[in-house]
């Protein structure tokens, strides 16, 4: 039976913002329908509406012209409307089946026949009965949307699903979304990337602001209109830089990297050698989980490794803590914004401070100076065009790429000779990730070197100079980034070997 | 003193007896910790739970009532509780500390005229054994009911948490509460069930002390047991089974370092007196090793407020 979805007039307005602002929308089922537009552009109120998680304050949601009230998740359960989140809405510490059992209202046993008709017929791998923390990113979205499918549903809607897979999982997850379509299941697909919008869907709705700007058919498409109607201006295009001469000196030489860990949710790290050129950005690609964190950590100096050698500037820094290799001219920019390059509940330049090193003089005889940070961090403010001059305001109310900018800014203002980071435009929108990509070319302009750890394959091939692959917690060989295809990539990342 | 083994027959029976409280409270704050509600009033919980079963049985003087009376008071002020961290969203740590001030307060007063008032003998179930079969005999039987219930409920807590569909909500909702909420399950009246256990656990383990163990009223007689089986449930990483050693043990070393001092020892009786909480940590620490199994037990939510998106 064919299903048709309709929204009508929907406004959703939270204190200080219009998140939806009278959104009218309309969806038929055996097409794969796009909602695209930058983050805060009101797309995933829209679709928290749709699965009862918000209410709206006014509009309405027809399916098949029945009009729904969706005043919470069961209300969209019933109505077999599924939802498979950005952020998994799993729970980590119960087995698979676990997860899939906690809202059946079949027994155990049916509810597993079922489950496992699904695994065959979709060709999905996945052992039933070990604890979701030890999936994978992919592995963990199947959970979701084998949860979803189990209760046969006439909608399914995916919010940003590729942001955590690799090639070959996004080709995987885009094989199967064409197989829900043709068997009439409606998808509503949620993102902000624009070449997934152009290969996998029919017809696109771009948001902006709250309100829906343009509906049409994506053959009509191409990238460049995609994006200058999701960011409503043009945007300018970023060049990948050319490839620096071969004769600069050694600035960073990393030998024997070993890590070994008891934690069986820490990856062990097998002999990494390398090293880095001066004004040179090695890319590390690789599915996250692959050693990445221990990777940033040692490289940071978090954890110190035995019988290591990390060269930096002629100098053996192996053994320093962060706070010391910091005044030795590096800096870090981790992967997680809130938990581990900024304290949420501390002022911009409460956060500022954080990084004091030594010729900062933020410190007096044991005395915050605040006078000095405060001015130093209105400098960062303008310097990296962070969308707030106050700096008095709690670093949680800047949005992702505001607060990037920030820690860049604090790290780079120091005028590091290195500078590693890891993810750093993970979840951000078109705008801010051209803004870092920017200041990532200009700071390697200036002859600084950059580590660059990221499971966004795009990026490393615009930004790197030379690429490697992390798998498993090993290092394949380096590569000059013009030999690397996003192909050749995405086969090392998933643990195969090219040529 | 001689060490026959029908004396170490009635030493193993009073050591059971002595964890009792420890067992019930343990237990009870385990399934609310389980849902990720940190409740720090099991003391204050307890001590009402005390006073509030002795003045039922001293003014009703029926222990059914005075039992279950004790279970509804620390249901009463498990409510308190939960409608400040659930309905308020107060901090949880703050609210439970507050409970506990609250609770020794509340219960010295009300306790005032109790004071001195003979308890009333507790039936014991199968006393005639108790006295026919030697070694076996004091430690199985001539025990009263609470002790028996007390000694199933962490296997009882373990097949509900591993095994039902209820228990399997409950550590969804500790483990997310905002997944568990976007699937559809109620996170707070969850929670607050968890919380209202709890209370009732720990109301009946102090309905324990003043009635069964040492019948009678005493100002601040749980002295410190709510603590301690707040530290059990850590220390045994939220495992009802560990729960269950750790409080033995607890209780164990507790009476022989009391039968150690009586002989005179030459220990130092500070070292003594320190000793069960050392060696509870240690035996806790040793058995719960295994980092992987942790993080599956641990409660990821604990402690942390959560609110429903309108």
């Amino acid at each position: 039976m064919a299903t048709d979805l309709r929204i009508s007039n929907i406004s959703k307005i939270y204190p200080g913002c219009i998140a939806n602002d009278n959104v009218s929308l309309q969806f038929k089922s055996g097409k794969i329908y796009a909602l695209l537009g930058e983050n805060g552009a009101g797309k995933s109120t829209l679709v928290k509406i749709l699965s009862g998680v918000v209410s709206p304050d006014n509009g309405e949601v027809f399916l098949n012209e029945k009009n729904l009230k969706l005043s919470s998740p069961l209300d969209a359960k019933k109505n077999k409307i599924g939802m498979v989140f950005q952020h998994f809405n799993l729970f980590e510490t119960l087995s698979v089946f676990e997860n899939l059992s906690i809202d059946a209202t079949e027994d155990n046993e049916s509810l597993r026949v079922r489950v496992n008709e699904i695994l065959k017929k979709y060709n999905f791998s996945i052992d039933l009965d070990v604890p979701v923390l030890n999936l994978s990113a992919g592995q963990k979205q199947k959970v979701e949307i084998i949860r979803c499918l189990l209760r046969s549903p006439k909608v399914l809607i995916m919010d940003e699903p590729t942001s955590v897979l690799t090639e070959q999982e996004t080709e995987e997850l885009f094989i199967s979304l064409k197989k829900f379509c043709d068997e009439g299941i409606l998808i509503i697909y949620i993102t902000h990337k624009l070449k997934e919008v152009l290969s996998l869907c029919d017809e696109v709705a771009v948001m902006r602001k709250g309100k829906v700007v343009s509906v049409s058919q994506t053959q009509n498409e191409r990238v460049e209109t995609l994006a200058n109607k999701m960011v409503g201006q043009k945007l300018a295009k970023i060049k990948k830089k050319i490839n620096i001469s071969k004769n600069k000196d050694e600035i960073f030489k990393v030998k024997h990297l070993n890590f070994y860990s008891d934690d069986p949710f820490e990856t062990n790290l097998v002999n990494l050698n390398f090293s880095l050129k001066k004004g040179e950005c090695l890319g590390i690609a690789g599915i996250s989980g692959n050693g990445q964190n221990e990777l940033f950590q040692i490289l940071s100096g978090e954890i110190i490794t035995p019988n290591t050698s990390i060269i930096f500037r002629n100098k053996e820094i192996a053994k320093l803590n962060p706070k010391q290799r910091r005044e030795y001219l590096m800096a870090f920019s981790p992967e997680d914004r809130i938990s581990q390059a900024a304290v949420p509940e501390l002022k911009i330049y409460e956060n500022v401070a954080l990084n004091n090193f030594k010729s900062s003089n933020f410190f007096e005889k044991g005395l915050v100076n605040e006078k000095k940070i405060k001015e130093h961090s209105k400098k960062i403010l303008s310097d990296f065009s962070v969308n707030t001059d106050n700096v008095e305001l709690k670093s949680q109310f800047l949005s992702g790429g505001n607060l990037q900018k920030l820690i860049l800014g604090r790290e780079l203002i120091t005028a590091p000779e290195l500078l590693i980071c890891y993810n750093p435009t993970w979840g951000l929108d078109v705008g801010a990730i051209n803004y870092i990509h920017e200041t990532l070319i200009k700071i390697n302009n200036q002859e600084k070197s950059t580590i660059l750890i990221s499971t966004d394959t795009e990026e490393l091939l615009k930004l790197s100079d030379r690429i490697a692959v992390i798998y498993k917690g090993k290092l394949s060989k380096i590569m000059p980034s013009e030999e690397v295809t996003p192909e050749k990539l995405g086969v090392l990342m998933g643990g195969g070997s090219i040529d | 003193m001689i060490l026959d083994i029908s004396f170490i027959g009635i030493l193993i029976g009073s050591i059971m007896a002595s964890s009792v409280p420890l067992i019930l409270a343990a237990s009870g704050e385990l399934i609310t910790e389980r849902s990720g509600v940190l409740n720090l009033g099991v003391e204050g919980m307890m001590i009402i739970g005390a006073i509030s079963g002795f003045a039922l049985m001293v003014i009703t003087d029926n222990l059914f009532i005075a039992i279950v009376g004790s279970m509804l008071s620390g249901v009463i002020i498990s409510l308190i509780f939960g409608f400040l961290t659930q309905s308020l969203l107060t901090n949880h740590v703050a609210t439970g500390l507050a409970l506990t001030i609250f609770g020794i307060g509340l219960s010295a007063m009300l306790g005032k005229s109790f004071v001195g008032i003979p308890g009333k003998e507790f039936p014991i179930l199968f006393s005639s054994l108790k006295e026919s079969i030697p070694f076996f005999g004091p430690i199985l039987f001539g025990h009263s009911i609470v002790l028996y219930f007390a000694f199933a409920l962490p296997f009882l807590t373990n097949y509900f948490l591993k095994k039902t569909k209820l228990g399997l909500v409950v550590r969804a909702v500790g483990d997310s509460p905002v997944s568990a909420s976007n699937q559809g399950i109620n996170v707070i009246l969850v929670r607050y069930c968890c919380i209202l256990y709890g209370g009732a656990m720990c109301g009946l383990a102090g309905a324990y002390l003043s009635l069964i163990y040492t019948p009678q009223w005493i100002e601040n007689m749980t002295a410190g047991r709510g603590w301690i089986a707040l530290a059990l449930v850590v220390f045994a990483t939220w495992s009802p089974i560990k729960v269950l050693i750790g409080a033995l043990i607890f209780g164990g070393i507790t009476i022989l370092q009391l039968h150690m001092q009586a002989i005179g020892f030459r220990i130092p009786v500070q070292f003594l007196s320190a000793l069960p909480y050392l060696m509870t940590i240690i035996v806790l620490v040793v058995i719960s090793r295994d980092s992987r199994k942790i993080k599956l037990n641990t409660p990821t939510s604990l402690g942390r407020i959560f609110y429903k998106e309108k």
